[in-house]
């Protein structure tokens, strides 16, 4: 991807994407100059804010290499150049924001580019929160008096088509390292459960100030252990504030993520008590214990047997998938069967009886799958 | 005290031409200072409708001049803060009205380090524009912007977009202004009722002398007149090349036939002397991209990390 930048950039932008606490994205490289039209200098971030994203162009000069890049912020994003001139906060000395993230610029510094987007981050972060408290609205007021101590929470100023404003706050829920929850933890980032909540700009003279849109957001990888999608939002009450709705769903958020990681424990018992049965799994997802795949045969029909479990393992049966290894069709794709929820099951039973019950469905589907994987082959 | 918004930024076609002739050969990304004037104009759209008042006067930006650093960083850091040094020496009497910056490749809208830039300049003492009118005065701050860029695929047709702005104080934001590109023609005469020449023929003492010069006895006069048309003469090889000072009293005088020979001589060498000066100016081009070229390499050399070829 960057192997094309000069190495002054390349060792930069790695050192970048490497260390930046959360998942970066580069959209497009391109180059600037008239004559090394090969040589790339240009790059558009994607920077995850609030629950979103936001685009900036970082602007390197291959004809200048000593020089510092430039930023081009989003095109609603005028008004941060304003508030990057204003004065920085606390014990900074008197230079401006955008001074400060600019300063003692060093091109043979690999760390230099990640200070500069990390410090503007912030800052953006910073004129997002400036922007949502010039608003005149009384609830919003309030709601950024009472939240705004606390850890992580952003802010993002949304304009609708119809001159409509609402304000989005993304609000970290629990104190929890859910990384470290999970034994041999795979993710590089950490997950994190987010409340979005969406208040539209109250109008003036407008009557009782609606209910926020909420919404639970995580990363994508975090489904493999917890889905949010299941979580059911405790409703909100009338007349009600983020600080009085979020401890309970903080509370009954925290046992359930805590419920799903004993859960990982009891897929892996269930795959064990497999093995007497099926042998040895082909091969089994060692961390969270969600997909095991084993070799079975019934008299000379040897085939694959896929077990799919959801998070709602015991809850939800495993669905089960099979595979032959002797009947291919036209394109040498191996046959399959559908996939398999239909049969006897009780979240209650001891693992041991859920391996034998499944066991025992199976020698019955081994002989339907044979047929059927006879038949598809005939018609080839 | 609150700016004045600028109704439109005046650009004279040629001016525009030949700095995006600049922009377009530098190498890479470029910059430069913008000189001309600021005037307020009362518009002379004649009307017989009674209820339209023209009392409004437009406040018109003249770019008649400008200076490209053919680099990036020319007047200013990285953290976009103006040494006024580097600006002055630049001056010569003309007038700082605002800066241009050139990108290839990039979305037509200011950068952060454009808004410090302007942000800086506009904030220098001393370099405002005084303007006088019937119904107010103030002092205009180098306070323009023009940005051009390049669209971020290759297209044919369409090679360089470019956009002006007025930085206003109070609201600290950049105001998009409109261009008005001044060309040659009836109706932009209004334009050059004002023109005065940049370089005008010097001003020549040059009396009617006798011909017969023999005849001043006193050494001293002659003397100071051989001093006065060596000087003449240095002042007029400055406009026309191989004129000799004693040919321009064939303009004058009772040989009147003579004149329309005598001026066409001055024409022509006149152009005899444009054409020497760009070939000086042709080789003095060649030197300086030989330098740029060396530059170049130079630059490439440091940003490459040690020890890596």
């Amino acid at each position: 991807m960057s192997s094309d930048f000069p190495p002054y950039i390349s060792t930069q932008l790695h050192y970048l994407l490497n260390h930046f606490p959360d998942k970066l994205k580069i959209e497009n490289v391109w180059s600037g100059s008239k004559h090394y039209s090969v040589t790339l200098d240009r790059f558009t971030l994607v920077i995850p804010y609030c629950l979103d994203t936001i685009k900036w162009d970082i602007i390197y000069n291959l004809e200048f290499p000593l020089a510092a890049p430039d930023v081009i912020f989003g095109p609603d994003d005028e008004d941060f150049h304003r508030f990057l001139m204003m004065p920085g906060e606390g014990d900074r000395d008197s230079r401006s924001r955008a001074e400060f993230a600019m300063s003692d610029w060093n091109n043979k510094d690999p760390t230099r580019l990640l200070a500069l987007i990390k410090e503007l981050r912030d800052q953006y972060a910073a004129y997002q929160r400036w922007r949502a408290g010039e608003i005149d609205d009384d609830r919003l007021k309030f709601e950024i008096s009472t939240i705004m101590t606390r850890e992580g929470i952003e802010m993002q100023i949304i304009s609708g088509a119809d001159k409509t404003e609402e304000v989005k706050f993304g609000v970290p829920l629990m104190h929890m390292n859910i990384n470290k929850l999970v034994s041999a933890c795979p993710w590089r980032h950490p997950q994190k459960i987010y409340l979005q909540v969406i208040y539209p700009v109250a109008r003036k003279y407008a009557s009782a100030p609606s209910a926020p849109r909420l919404k639970l957001m995580s990363p994508p990888e975090l489904k493999a252990l917890f889905s949010i999608d299941d979580v059911k939002l405790p409703s909100w009450l009338d007349g009600m504030c983020m600080a009085e709705y979020l401890p309970n769903l903080e509370e009954s958020l925290g046992k359930q993520v805590f419920e799903a990681v004993t859960l990982i424990d009891f897929r892996r018992s269930f795959i064990e008590a497999l093995a007497p049965l099926f042998g040895r799994p082909l091969e089994a997802d060692p961390v969270f214990c969600r997909k095991a795949t084993f070799l079975a045969t019934s008299g000379p029909f040897a085939f694959l047997v896929y077990f799919l479990l959801s998070t709602q393992f015991p809850k939800q049966q495993p669905v089960l998938m099979l595979q032959s290894t002797q009947h291919f069709q036209s394109q040498g794709v191996p046959i399959k069967s559908a996939l398999l929820s239909d049969y006897p099951w009780s979240p209650r039973w001891e693992v041991s009886q859920m391996a034998e019950r499944i066991f025992e469905f199976l020698v019955d589907e081994a002989l339907n799958f044979k047929r059927y994987c006879n038949e598809s082959q005939l018609q080839h | 005290m609150n700016d004045l918004a600028l109704q439109k930024i005046a650009v004279s076609g040629p001016t525009l031409a030949s700095m995006i002739e600049r922009i377009n050969s530098s190498p890479g990304d470029t910059d430069g200072l913008l000189f001309g004037d600021v005037a307020s104009i009362t518009p002379t759209t004649l009307s017989d409708d009674p209820s339209q008042t023209h009392s409004d006067s437009l406040l018109v930006a003249t770019i008649s001049g400008f200076l490209c650093f053919n680099s990036p960083l020319s007047f200013y850091d990285s953290a976009g803060r103006v040494d006024p040094t580097r600006i002055t020496t630049h001056l010569n009497q003309k007038t700082l009205i605002g800066w241009f910056s050139s990108r290839r490749k990039t979305p037509l809208r200011p950068s952060m380090r454009e808004f410090s830039v302007t942000y800086s300049l506009y904030s220098i003492p001393n370099l405002s524009l005084p303007i006088q009118n019937p119904n107010f005065s103030f002092n205009f701050r180098p306070s323009i912007f023009l940005l051009f860029t390049t669209p971020l695929q290759d297209q044919l047709i369409h090679t360089n977009q470019y956009r002006a702005y007025q930085f206003l104080s109070p609201k600290q934001c950049f105001n998009p202004v409109s261009i008005d590109i001044v060309n040659i023609g009836p109706a932009f005469r209004g334009h050059y009722g004002s023109f005065s020449p940049n370089s005008a023929l010097p001003f020549l003492s040059c009396e009617l002398r006798n011909s017969t010069a023999m005849n001043e006895d006193r050494a001293d006069s002659y003397l100071s007149g051989m001093k006065q048309a060596a000087k003449d003469q240095a002042e007029l090889d400055m406009c026309a090349e191989g004129m000799e000072i004693g040919k321009l009293s064939q303009l004058m005088g009772p040989q009147a036939a003579n004149y329309t020979a005598g001026l066409e001589q001055l024409y022509e060498k006149m152009l005899a002397k444009i054409e020497s000066l760009s070939r000086l100016v042709e080789a003095s081009s060649a030197k300086v991209l030989e330098q740029e070229n060396q530059n170049r390499k130079l630059r490439l050399k440091v940003a490459r990390p040690t020890g890596a070829e």
